[in-house]
């Protein structure tokens, strides 16, 4: 478990993280998400020690990270994938990253098995691919077997099938029981990956919610009725609707069995009846819209 | 709480000699040494046969000509030292250090331990390396006396300046600074400081070093120059570890 407490991190006059509180839960796949700029890396770094905080505390189980005796077996964070010393071999590195934990050696080759770098194994970090550079950061994070993990944005950089496979193994290692805490700027994947979402901007919480309460609520159900008459009749017992154009109704919070039904009743002809579900792309743009530290003019 | 440094030590031996700028600046030194050596050793012979009788400086040891040549070089073995602690700043790799080893004081520890004994063994192998060379070539007027103590006191202070050279890169962070911060404080202001005949030059580390490894007593005892040098690696270990503590990595 992750514990934040009124966490601050201040820069002369900017401020990156503004008086956080909050529980990253065990057993659960926790998204971190924020425009650029909002804080997550800041926040992350400042979990595992990196970064000072200028006031609050940032605990792992209960614990400063700096007073975890052996960190990399309780805690696993790949914050920076490119961050290896590029002359330096895969191995090398994740071997100097046991010894300082007393992680058995063998571990460095279980874990390069995990993420399928067993044979990228005598390789350069700094030849890799950030596709590769995301794979070794993972492997790293699970070297000491933690049962805290941070990601930041680990699929970037990563093919069709990567990403799915992060998906996976982040759920996988949520349902053995650890605490796994991911940001990524991916929506569709994150709503794929996620069990509960806390998004920030400007350093500010703005909302810690579980994913299903966050996009339900939202949904609405659209008819599409060739038949101006049938269209007014269905508008007239359905309240709250509205047309969208001339042959397409907008019914929200209704469900597509309810207008069917009543569109059967009337005997009003439809050439669509579908359920419009909310997604997390959506509703992070409205939680974020007075957020946005770096946006494009619109 | 031992267990945990000794941790942190095998891994930094383990990113110590798995990167090729270690094994490429030690190998420089020694082959720098060497050829320096061997100009100095014929220079020096040179200037005892010639006709001119106003440069003749007798007989000396291999062991001394080793050590001028080392006056000289030190740069190179140092960088090694240098480079440890800033290839993992310009990499960022210091956050995996960070995130293994969380007590910067350990951090700091753990590197001093590596480099200490590398540098002492490397120090003492360049001076032998060096006089190997100038041996030789220096034909009648030169003998390999005092040899050993010449090879210890150069690993003693290649130990103290690698220890050194960590600490200052640990304040400057890039190569570059390092590497100018070192020239100036071991080479620009001793020279400068004593071509302006101040006796202040006598303070610096170089030239405590170099009374240190000549056996040199006529500024100070010689336990007074191991004392300026080990003042000089305190002060750069302490603001090492000062700004380590308190910056963000």
């Amino acid at each position: 478990m992750i514990t934040l407490r009124n966490l601050t991190k201040r820069y002369g006059e900017v401020t990156a993280v503004n008086g956080l509180d909050l529980e990253v839960r065990t057993g659960k796949v926790t998204g971190f998400l924020g425009p650029n700029g909002a804080g997550k890396s800041t926040t992350m770094r400042m979990v595992v020690g990196l970064d000072l905080p200028t006031s609050g505390q940032a605990l792992v189980g209960g614990r400063r990270y700096a007073d975890l005796r052996w960190p990399l077996r309780e805690v696993g964070a790949l914050l920076d994938a490119k961050a290896v010393h590029p002359g330096r071999s895969v191995r090398a590195h994740l071997l100097a990253l046991a010894h300082s934990n007393r992680i058995p050696v063998r571990r460095v080759d279980e874990v390069l098995e995990t993420v399928g770098m067993g044979k990228a194994a005598g390789r350069r970090a700094g030849g890799l691919s950030l596709g590769m550079s995301q794979r070794f950061g993972i492997a790293a994070a699970l070297l000491g077997d933690p049962p805290v993990l941070l990601f930041d944005e680990p699929v970037n950089g990563l093919d069709p099938d990567g990403v799915r496979w992060v998906r996976q193994l982040m759920r996988s290692l949520a349902d053995e029981g650890r605490t796994v805490f991911l940001s990524s700027h991916l929506m569709s994947e994150m709503q794929l990956t996620a069990d509960r979402l806390v998004v920030i901007g400007r350093g500010r919480l703005i909302t810690d919610t579980p994913m299903r309460e966050l996009i339900a609520g939202g949904s609405s159900v659209s008819v599409v009725c060739p038949d101006a008459a049938g269209l007014a009749a269905l508008g007239a017992r359905l309240p709250g609707s509205r047309a969208v154009s001339r042959d397409e109704l907008l019914v929200p919070g209704a469900t597509t069995r309810h207008v069917g039904d009543l569109a059967h009743e009337l005997g009003v002809r439809l050439h669509a009846l579908r359920e419009n579900e909310v997604s997390l792309e959506q509703k992070y743009m409205e939680l974020t819209e007075n957020a946005v530290e770096y946006g494009a003019a619109r | 709480m031992m267990q945990e440094l000794r941790a942190a030590v095998a891994a930094e031996w383990t990113k110590t000699w798995s990167v090729r700028s270690t094994w490429g600046t030690l190998a420089a030194s020694a082959v720098l040494m060497m050829l320096v050596s061997a100009q100095l050793a014929v220079a020096h012979e040179n200037n005892n046969t010639n006709e001119i009788t106003t440069d003749d400086a007798g007989m000396t040891t291999a062991g001394a000509i080793a050590i001028e040549s080392f006056a000289m070089l030190q740069f190179v073995l140092f960088t090694a030292a240098v480079l440890l602690v800033t290839t993992e700043y310009a990499s960022r790799s210091i956050g995996w250090t960070l995130q293994a080893v969380p007590v910067r004081g350990r951090v700091l520890a753990a590197k001093a331990a590596v480099v200490a004994p590398v540098m002492f063994a490397a120090g003492a192998a360049v001076c032998l390396l060096g006089a190997l060379a100038a041996k030789p070539l220096l034909g009648e007027w030169g003998t390999l006396d005092g040899l050993a103590y010449d090879m210890f006191a150069t690993g003693v202070y290649s130990a103290a300046g690698g220890v050194l050279s960590i600490g200052l890169s640990l304040v400057a962070r890039s190569t570059a600074t390092a590497i100018t911060a070192l020239f100036v404080l071991l080479l620009l202001l001793p020279v400068l400081l004593s071509a302006a005949g101040s006796p202040l030059a006598e303070a610096f580390p170089s030239i405590a070093g170099d009374h240190f490894m000549n056996g040199d007593t006529t500024e100070y005892p010689l336990y007074a120059a191991l004392l300026i040098i080990l003042a000089w690696t305190a002060a750069a270990v302490l603001a090492g570890l000062r700004l380590l503590k308190t910056r963000d990595a």
